[in-house]
């Protein structure tokens, strides 16, 4: 399990459908290309989400973590 | 000339407009008796009293460009009025009028010929996607749904570990034998799909329903919602949704419970043709338990007074309306009804792809009927089955200082479900 030198971590706890990812696609480009972000989350779809946002928006997931009650999520700035 | 499109540009959205000619969209368009009935359907022009607020105003701009492109007069004299050329100007109202549309179908009840505002938009929504400028949101969610599908395999052990996690949250409302899995997932032989949204709020309290019923029920690894519908894109509505109706095909289930969410669940209703299974909403799975009697509910644990929003696309559009009531009198003696409701009830001013779009502004400015209806209720609680509404009340609840508790519906049941041998009030 790496650490990341994160440049911002973005709380998404207990967000509403579909805002986590309307934040992080408005969120990322904030930093700088290369850059990574950490995100925190409760939703078990941003598992499968975030990846597949990644995939359409050219940026990358560099990991997710988990333990009961919270998901964190490493995007990293591609684009 | 600024402003103007070229001439392959105008024939390309020509090509667009009338590949969504059919029969029943020639009549919307040909029909309009201008009453002006449905002019006092709307919640925008309820709440924001202007021209192009309403629905034959929305639905005007289309009709001027089918006029321009499709009508001898349009064609031949476009001079003599009445007609809109593709422009600037034109795509900009287009524009405004599809995403002024909540969708909610309110002006088709009230219609003397039924006229589908909603249809008419699916046109305004075709052009600005072929013009490319559609909310760019709404496609990015689309894509996002897509990709999903077809990468899921990738993420599936993730997930899977997710949902272990969150298996304690489910047992602390209803236990489940030890060796049961909590939240089914994958599960060979199970009836029910349940079909739930990203959040583990939307899969904790049904969860917890489903066990305590003794449902053979298995989690989809897909979220239900489909943001290719409020875009406007039905190429990619489809894709989106296939990836349910192949799950559900694989896994043999005889239903497809949708989460509380609308338009997820109207389009999986209505709109994917005949299959093999049945799809129901979940407050129609959740009154089914309770006339069967396989749940048990106690009353005495929601003393607050407590009204109930319809979902346009679940009340209005579907058809569900006694089913919630039923389930309502049934944790409550506290309930009392918006008015108007069922098919008359406003919408909340969030659909049609608002709530992801932002538009805060403007969903508070046109939806102050909303909050007036809410608040003469006098309800401590505001309950529904959608969560695109929820959003929307939960804001509408804030900006105008209602004072209100917004709640869905599955949590209000998950909260009152009686265990084996307790004491409750019927």
């Amino acid at each position: 399990m790496a650490d990341y030198e994160t440049k911002k971590t973005l709380d998404y706890k207990g967000l509403k459908c579909p805002m986590p990812i309307v934040k992080i696609s408005q969120e990322l480009p904030k930093v700088g290309i290369g850059d990574i972000v950490e995100v925190l989350t409760t939703d078990p779809g941003s598992l499968s989400d975030f990846p597949a946002w990644a995939k359409t928006t050219g940026n990358q997931v560099v990991e997710t973590r988990q333990e009961p009650g919270l998901i964190k999520i490493y995007v990293k700035r591609l684009k | 000339m600024e402003g103007i499109l070229s001439p392959a540009e105008s024939a390309a959205l020509k090509e667009l407009f009338e590949k969504k000619l059919n029969g029943v969209m020639r009549m919307y368009l040909d029909t309009c008796a201008r009453c002006g009935i449905c002019v006092e359907s709307c919640h925008v022009y309820a709440s924001m009293p202007e021209v192009k607020y309403t629905a034959v105003g929305r639905a005007e701009v289309v009709r001027k460009i089918f006029r321009r492109y499709f009508r001898m007069q349009g064609r031949f004299a476009p001079w003599l009025g009445e007609v809109l050329e593709f422009d600037e100007a034109t795509l900009n109202a287009v524009y405004d009028a599809a995403f002024s549309c909540t969708g909610c179908r309110r002006c088709m009840v009230h219609c003397p010929f039924g006229i589908d505002t909603q249809q008419v938009m699916a046109i305004a929504k075709a052009l600005l996607i072929g013009a490319d400028r559609e909310p760019k949101v709404l496609s990015m969610l689309a894509d996002m749904s897509i990709a999903k599908g077809e990468g899921i395999e990738e993420t599936r052990a993730d997930y899977a570990q997710a949902l272990k996690n969150l298996e304690g949250e489910v047992k602390a409302i209803w236990p489940v034998p030890e060796g049961t899995s909590a939240i089914p997932y994958e599960a060979k032989e199970a009836d029910v799909l349940y079909v739930a949204l990203a959040g583990s709020h939307s899969i904790v309290s049904a969860a917890a329903i489903m066990n305590a019923a003794g449902e053979k029920w298995t989690l989809s690894s897909f979220e239900a919602v489909n943001f290719a519908t409020f875009v406007g894109d039905s190429g990619k509505a489809k894709r989106v949704a296939q990836r349910i109706i192949d799950e559900a095909t694989r896994l043999g289930v005889k239903e497809v419970a949708v989460v509380e969410c609308g338009t997820a669940f109207r389009y999986l209703r209505h709109m994917i043709g005949p299959q093999k299974f049945r799809v129901v909403a979940f407050v129609e799975l959740i009154d089914r338990y309770i006339r069967e009697d396989r749940i048990r509910l106690d009353k005495s644990r929601l003393p607050e007074s407590v009204t109930y929003h319809d979902p346009c696309q679940i009340a209005r559009n579907s058809g569900i309306m006694e089913e919630p009531r039923r389930i309502l009198r049934a944790i409550s003696d506290r309930f009392v009804e918006l008015r108007p409701n069922r098919e008359e009830n406003w919408c909340c001013g969030g659909g049609g792809g608002l709530v992801a779009m932002g538009e805060l502004d403007f969903r508070m400015k046109s939806s102050r009927v909303k909050a007036d209806q809410l608040k003469a209720s006098g309800a401590q609680i505001v309950t529904t089955a959608c969560e695109n509404c929820h959003s929307q009340l939960s804001d509408l609840n804030e900006h105008y200082g209602l004072g209100m508790r917004v709640e869905f519906l599955s949590h209000l049941v998950a909260k009152a479900l009686v265990l084996p041998g307790e004491r409750f009030r019927r």
